[in-house]
C-alpha cells in the first residue's frame, strides 16, 4: 500500500522537473499560501471597488509616485517612501547606537558587580515594560526638539534588553571556564578579551537583536505623534490627507515598514553570528 | 622509613573536611578528617562511588575551593588560591570554544612562563601538540575535534605550563572504551617522561590499577573519608596488558571493585535501615536499659549515673548488673537490654554469628558500636607458687610450660574475647604453641580468684581490680599487663543493635556523650577520690575492691610498683574513638586462630559495626572536639606492624605465609526481616 502511494507521488513529481529545484521546493509554501491570502482579500473588496482597497488596487493606485520613484523630493515633507524610511532609519541609528553603548556599558558593570545587580535590577524590571510612547511625553519636554525626542525614545526602549542580556551573558559564563582563567591566574586584561567578552557576545547580540526590533517599533510610533518627516510621519499624514488613495498609500507604507523591520533583525542577528559565532 | 615518608611528601593534606552550606540553614559535610601524604613523581588516584566527594578533594588540592577545616601544604606552603603550578586536567576539558588548538594552548604558555621569549613559547607550544600528536589539529577550533583529541589538548595545555602537581578529574569519564585505552596509555607514557607527580579522581577499576602508585578509596558520602588505601606494586614502564597479566593483578582489581561494592551495599543498608524506622521524638525520656559487668571498666558508667550525666530530658538509664557475659549477651541479643558495655571484640562477634565458647555458631545478629569506653586494664595474674618456681618474666614462663606435660590453664572471662586475643598473641610472640600448651577456661570473673585459690586454674587474666583482689590475698602475681602487649587496646566497648540506634538517634548520642563527659572525669586524677567514692557503692565494685584500687597497684612480685598511671584509659588520646583498624586487627586473629574465615567484605562488616559518626555527634554534643581515628599503622608485642589497609599479608607472616581461608561474611539481616528493596543508582 505505502510503497504504491510513495511511488505514486514519486512518478508525479518527476513529471514537471523545475517544481523539483530546491529553490522551488523552499518557496513553494509560502508562495501558495500568500497567494491565496492576496485572492481572498481581492474577493472581499469585490462587492465595493469605492470602499476597501484590495491588493491590485492598492499597487495601481500607489505605482505613481511611491513605488516606482522611492526618491523623489518635492521639497518640505513630500518626499518619495525611500527617502523617508532613510530618515527614520538615520533616527534609529543614533538612538539605537547610543543605547548599545550604555546598555554594553551598563550591563557589564551590573553583570561584575554584585551589588549593582541586586540594587539596580528592580528598577530596571519596571521601566523595561513601560510602553515607547508612555516616554514620548518626558522625553519632549525635556529635550523640547521633536527629532531629539524621538531618538530618545528609541534609546530609552531598546536600552533594556541589552542591559539585561549583557548582565546576564557575565553571570552565565560557565565555571569551567572561569575556573581555568584562575588556575592560570590571567591578568585582567587577557581576562577580558580571552575569557569574559568572548563567552558575553553571545548574550549581548541576543540582546542587541531584541533591541533593534523595539527600536524600530518606537521609532514608527514616535514620527506618527510628532515629527516632521520619516515613515510614521508618512502614514499619519496619508490619513489625515484623507485622499482617494490614502489607505493604499498607507498599506504600502505598512508593508515597507515590517520589510525593512525585518531587514534591520536578519542584519544585526548575522553581525552576531560573524563575530561571537567562532569556533561554535 | 617513616622518616623518609616525611621527607619526599611534597603534598599534604591534613585533617582537611570539607562542609557547604545548605538552604535550610544546615550542613553538607562533604568530606571529613581526610589526611593523606602524596610524595614527589607519585600517581595517586582517588576512587569512590558518585558523590563521595572525590573531586571536591581535587578541587581542594586545586586551590579552587578552600577547606572548611584543616589544610594542605605543597612543598611546605599552605594552599590558598589556584595557582599554575597545580594544573586542573577539568572534566569536561574546559577548552575555550572561541579559540583554536594552538591558542588554547598559548594562552596558558604566555600566561604562565612570561619569562620565555615569543619564539620561544611559539615552539613549546607545538613541542606540546606533537607529545599529544595533535599537531595537524593546531588551528582547528574545539568543536572540531573528538572528545579524545579535545582531551589530549587539555593534557598538553596542562603539560605545557610544567606544573608541580597535575590534577586530573576524571579525564576519560567520557569516551568510548578504545579511545579511552590508547589515551591511558598515552598519559602514562607522558606523566612518566615528565616526572610529575599526579592526582586523578576516576571511577575506573582498571584506569586507577593501570596508571596509579596508590589508589586511595573513598567510602560513601556524606562524611566520606579515605576508606582504604591500596599500594600497586606492579612493575614500571607499565603496558595495559603486561598489566594485566601480572599475577597481582587480579587480587587488586577484587580489592578495588570488593570495596566499590561493599561502600554500595553499605548505603543500601544504611537507608533500608532508616527507611524501616520511623524515628518519632518522644516528649518524654527514654528508658534505656543498659547491661554491664562489674569492674573497674565500667567507672564511665558509675560517674555518669551518680553526677546526672545522661540528659533527664532524654534517656532514663537503668543499670543491670550480670555476673557473666553470656547472660549479658542473650538478654542483648532477645531484647531484655537495650544496650550494653560489652568485650571490644562481642560486636563483631555478634555481626558474625561467633559464639562465646570454641566452635559455638548463632545466629549473627546486626550490632554496631558507638565508642570505646574504656582501654587496657587487663593483667596477667598467675598463681603465687609460680613465682616461687622463678617464673618472673615471659620467657620462664613459656620455658616451664613447654617442660611440663599438662596444659597450662588460664581463666578468662569470655571465649573469643580481647583477654584471650591478647594473651594468645602475647604467648605465641614468646615461642609458645598456644593450642598445644595453654587450656582456656572461661569463668565469671566473680569467681577467678576463687579458681586461683583452689588451683582450678593456673592463672588468670582480667580487669585490675580482680588482679588487685588476688594480690592483695597473696594468691597471686602480675606477670604482664596488656601495657607490655597492646598499649592503648581497646577493652569495653558500647554496644547496641542497629535497629535501636536508627530508632533511637538522640538518646544514643545522649547516652555516649554523658559516658564522655564521665570518662574525661576519670582521667583526671584528681578525681580519684571520687570515683573511688562512687564505685564503692555495692551495686558497682563493693568498698572492698575499690579499697584496692585506692592502693597504688601492686604487682606483688616485691619490686617498686611501676607508675601505671595510663594502666585504665577512659578518655584521653582520642580514647573514645570506633576505629575500624583495630576491628580489622580483631578479625585477623579471628582467622588467625580458625575460629572463622577471614571475611571478604571486611569494610562492609566494619562498616555496619563501627560507627565514628555516632561518636562524633556524641563528642559534640559532651563539648569535645571530634578527632578522627588515627590511620597510621600500629605494631602488637611481636613487633610485625599492622596496616588495616593490608591485613592479609600481616595475617600471611603470622600463619607462616599460608594463606588464610577467606570467605564473603553473611551480614545480620536488618532488623525489619523483610528484604527491603532499593532501586539502585
Amino acid at each position: 500500500m505505502t510503497t504504491a502511494l510513495a511511488k505514486s507521488r514519486k512518478q508525479r513529481r518527476s513529471r514537471i522537473p523545475w517544481l523539483n529545484t530546491p529553490l522551488a521546493r523552499q518557496i513553494k509554501a509560502p508562495v501558495v499560501c500568500i497567494g491565496l491570502t492576496l485572492a481572498l482579500w481581492q474577493l472581499l473588496c469585490l462587492p465595493n471597488p469605492d470602499g476597501f482597497p484590495g491588493p491590485i488596487q492598492v499597487i495601481t493606485q500607489t505605482w505613481t509616485p511611491y513605488i516606482s520613484q522611492p526618491f523623489y523630493d518635492d521639497g518640505g515633507t513630500a518626499k518619495g517612501l525611500g527617502l523617508q524610511i532613510l530618515i527614520s532609519l538615520q533616527r534609529v541609528v543614533v538612538g539605537y547606537s547610543l543605547a548599545a553603548i550604555v546598555g554594553i556599558a551598563a550591563g557589564l558593570a551590573i553583570g561584575l558587580n554584585d551589588f549593582l545587580r541586586r540594587g539596580f535590577d528592580p528598577l530596571i524590571q519596571v521601566l523595561r515594560t513601560v510602553p515607547p510612547l508612555a516616554w514620548l511625553p518626558i522625553s519632549l519636554l525635556l529635550l523640547q526638539q521633536a527629532d531629539s525626542a524621538a531618538i530618545f525614545v528609541i534609546f530609552i526602549t531598546a536600552i533594556w534588553p541589552i542591559i539585561i542580556n549583557t548582565a546576564v551573558g557575565i553571570r552565565e559564563i560557565p565555571q569551567d571556564y572561569t575556573n581555568v582563567a584562575r588556575v592560570l591566574r590571567l591578568r585582567k586584561r587577557s581576562y577580558l578579551r580571552d575569557i569574559l567578552l568572548p563567552a558575553t557576545a553571545p548574550y549581548v547580540f541576543t540582546g542587541l537583536r531584541i533591541s533593534v526590533g523595539l527600536a524600530w517599533l518606537a521609532i514608527v510610533a514616535a514620527e506618527m505623534l510628532k515629527a516632521d518627516g520619516g515613515i510614521g510621519f508618512f502614514i499619519w499624514d496619508a490619513y489625515n490627507a484623507g485622499g482617494d488613495t490614502s489607505t493604499s498609500q498607507i498599506i504600502l507604507a505598512i508593508f515597507y515598514v515590517g520589510v525593512v523591520g525585518l531587514i534591520l533583525d536578519r542584519l544585526v542577528g548575522m553581525v552576531g553570528d560573524r563575530i561571537s559565532g567562532g569556533g561554535r | 622509613m617513616v622518616e623518609d615518608v616525611e621527607m619526599t611528601s611534597m603534598v599534604t593534606i591534613d585533617n582537611v573536611t570539607q562542609s557547604f552550606a545548605l538552604k535550610d540553614g544546615g550542613q553538607y559535610i562533604a568530606l571529613k578528617d581526610i589526611s593523606l601524604e602524596i610524595k614527589e613523581g607519585e600517581f595517586v588516584s582517588l576512587i569512590g562511588h558518585s558523590g563521595c566527594g572525590k573531586s571536591t578533594l581535587l578541587n581542594l588540592l586545586a586551590g579552587l575551593t578552600l577547606a572548611t577545616k584543616g589544610g594542605i601544604l605543597m612543598d611546605g606552603r599552605q594552599v590558598t588560591s589556584p595557582g599554575p603550578d597545580r594544573m586542573v586536567v577539568f572534566q569536561n576539558y574546559s577548552l575555550l570554544p572561541w579559540q583554536t588548538v594552538r591558542q588554547n594552548i598559548d594562552l596558558a604558555v604566555t600566561n604562565v612562563l612570561r619569562h620565555l621569549s615569543s619564539e620561544e613559547r611559539t615552539e613549546l607550544v607545538y613541542k606540546q601538540l606533537r607529545t599529544v600528536g595533535l599537531s595537524a589539529a593546531a588551528d582547528k577550533f574545539p568543536r572540531e575535534l573528538s572528545g579524545g583529541m579535545k582531551q589530549r589538548v587539555a593534557i598538553a595545555r596542562a603539560l605545557a605550563i610544567q606544573p608541580r602537581l597535575l590534577l586530573l578529574d576524571e579525564p576519560f569519564g567520557a569516551l568510548d572504551a578504545l579511545t579511552r585505552g590508547n589515551l591511558q596509555q598515552q598519559l602514562m607514557q607522558i606523566c612518566q617522561e615528565a616526572g610529575v607527580t599526579t592526582v586523578m579522581v576516576t571511577h575506573d577499576v582498571d584506569e586507577a590499577l593501570l596508571l596509579s602508585d596508590r589508589v586511595v578509596m573513598l567510602t560513601n558520602g556524606p562524611e566520606a573519608e579515605i576508606g582504604q588505601i591500596l599500594n600497586v606494586h606492579l612493575p614500571r614502564p607499565r603496558q595495559r596488558l603486561e598489566v594485566m597479566e601480572h599475577p597481582d593483578y587480579y587480587q587488586l582489581r577484587i580489592e578495588l571493585i570488593g570495596f566499590l561494592q561493599q561502600q554500595r551495599r553499605t548505603r543500601q543498608r544504611r537507608s533500608a535501615v532508616a527507611a524501616t524506622m520511623a524515628t518519632s521524638p518522644s516528649r518524654t525520656a527514654k528508658v534505656v536499659r543498659l547491661g554491664y559487668l562489674p569492674g573497674l571498666d565500667v567507672a564511665p558508667l558509675a560517674m555518669a549515673i551518680d553526677s546526672q550525666l545522661f540528659d533527664p530530658a532524654v534517656v532514663q538509664v537503668v543499670p543491670e548488673s550480670f555476673a557473666d557475659w553470656r547472660r549479658l549477651e542473650e538478654r542483648l541479643v532477645d531484647g531484655g537490654l537495650d544496650m550494653a558495655i560489652t568485650s571490644a571484640t562481642t560486636p563483631l562477634q555478634l555481626n558474625l554469628g561467633l559464639g562465646n565458647q570454641p566452635g559455638q555458631k548463632r545466629t549473627p545478629w546486626a550490632a554496631i558500636t558507638p565508642m570505646t569506653v574504656s582501654r587496657n586494664g587487663n593483667a596477667l595474674c598467675l598463681a603465687r607458687h609460680l613465682l616461687d618456681l622463678g617464673i618472673e618474666d615471659r620467657a620462664s614462663l613459656v620455658e616451664w610450660i613447654q617442660a611440663r606435660d599438662k596444659p597450662f590453664t588460664i581463666g578468662i572471662p569470655q571465649h573469643h574475647g580481647i583477654a584471650e586475643l591478647l594473651l594468645r598473641h602475647w604467648l605465641t610472640a614468646g615461642g609458645l604453641n598456644v593450642e598445644e600448651h595453654i587450656a582456656f577456661t572461661m569463668l565469671s570473673p566473680l569467681t577467678m580468684v576463687g579458681a586461683l585459690r583452689t588451683g582450678a586454674i593456673d592463672a588468670f587474666c582480667a580487669g585490675r581490680y580482680r588482679v588487685a583482689e588476688a594480690v592483695e590475698d597473696r594468691q597471686g602475681y602480675v606477670l604482664a599487663t596488656d601495657l607490655d602487649i597492646w598499649s592503648g587496646h581497646p577493652e569495653k566497648v558500647l554496644t547496641t543493635s542497629e535497629a535501636w540506634a536508627a530508632a533511637n538517634p538522640e538518646a544514643l548520642v545522649a547516652i555516649c556523650s554523658g559516658l564522655m563527659q564521665a570518662a574525661a572525669r576519670c582521667d583526671n586524677s584528681n578525681q580519684r577520690d571520687e570515683m573511688t567514692r562512687v564505685l564503692s557503692q555495692p551495686q558497682w565494685l563493693g568498698t572492698r575492691s575499690a579499697i584496692a584500687l585506692t592502693r597504688q597497684f601492686k604487682t606483688g612480685r616485691g619490686d617498686a610498683s611501676p607508675e601505671l598511671l595510663r594502666f585504665n584509659q577512659f578518655h584521653v588520646d582520642r580514647a573514645h574513638i570506633p576505629n575500624r583498624s583495630e576491628g580489622t586487627w580483631f578479625l585477623t586473629q579471628f582467622s588467625r586462630w580458625g575460629w572463622c574465615p577471614f571475611p571478604t567484605n571486611r569494610q562492609e562488616l566494619l562498616a555496619l559495626t563501627y560507627r565514628p559518626d555516632i561518636c562524633d555527634h556524641a563528642l559534640a554534643e559532651a563539648g569535645f572536639q571530634a578527632l578522627p581515628a588515627p590511620r597510621s599503622t600500629f605494631a602488637l608485642a611481636d613487633g610485625i606492624p599492622f596496616n588495616a589497609d593490608e591485613p592479609i599479608p600481616y595475617l600471611k607472616k603470622q600463619l607462616q605465609g599460608s594463606l588464610p581461608p577467606m570467605e564473603r561474611a553473611e551480614l545480620p539481616a536488618t532488623s525489619s526481616q523483610q528484604p527491603v528493596l532499593i532501586p539502585t543508582a
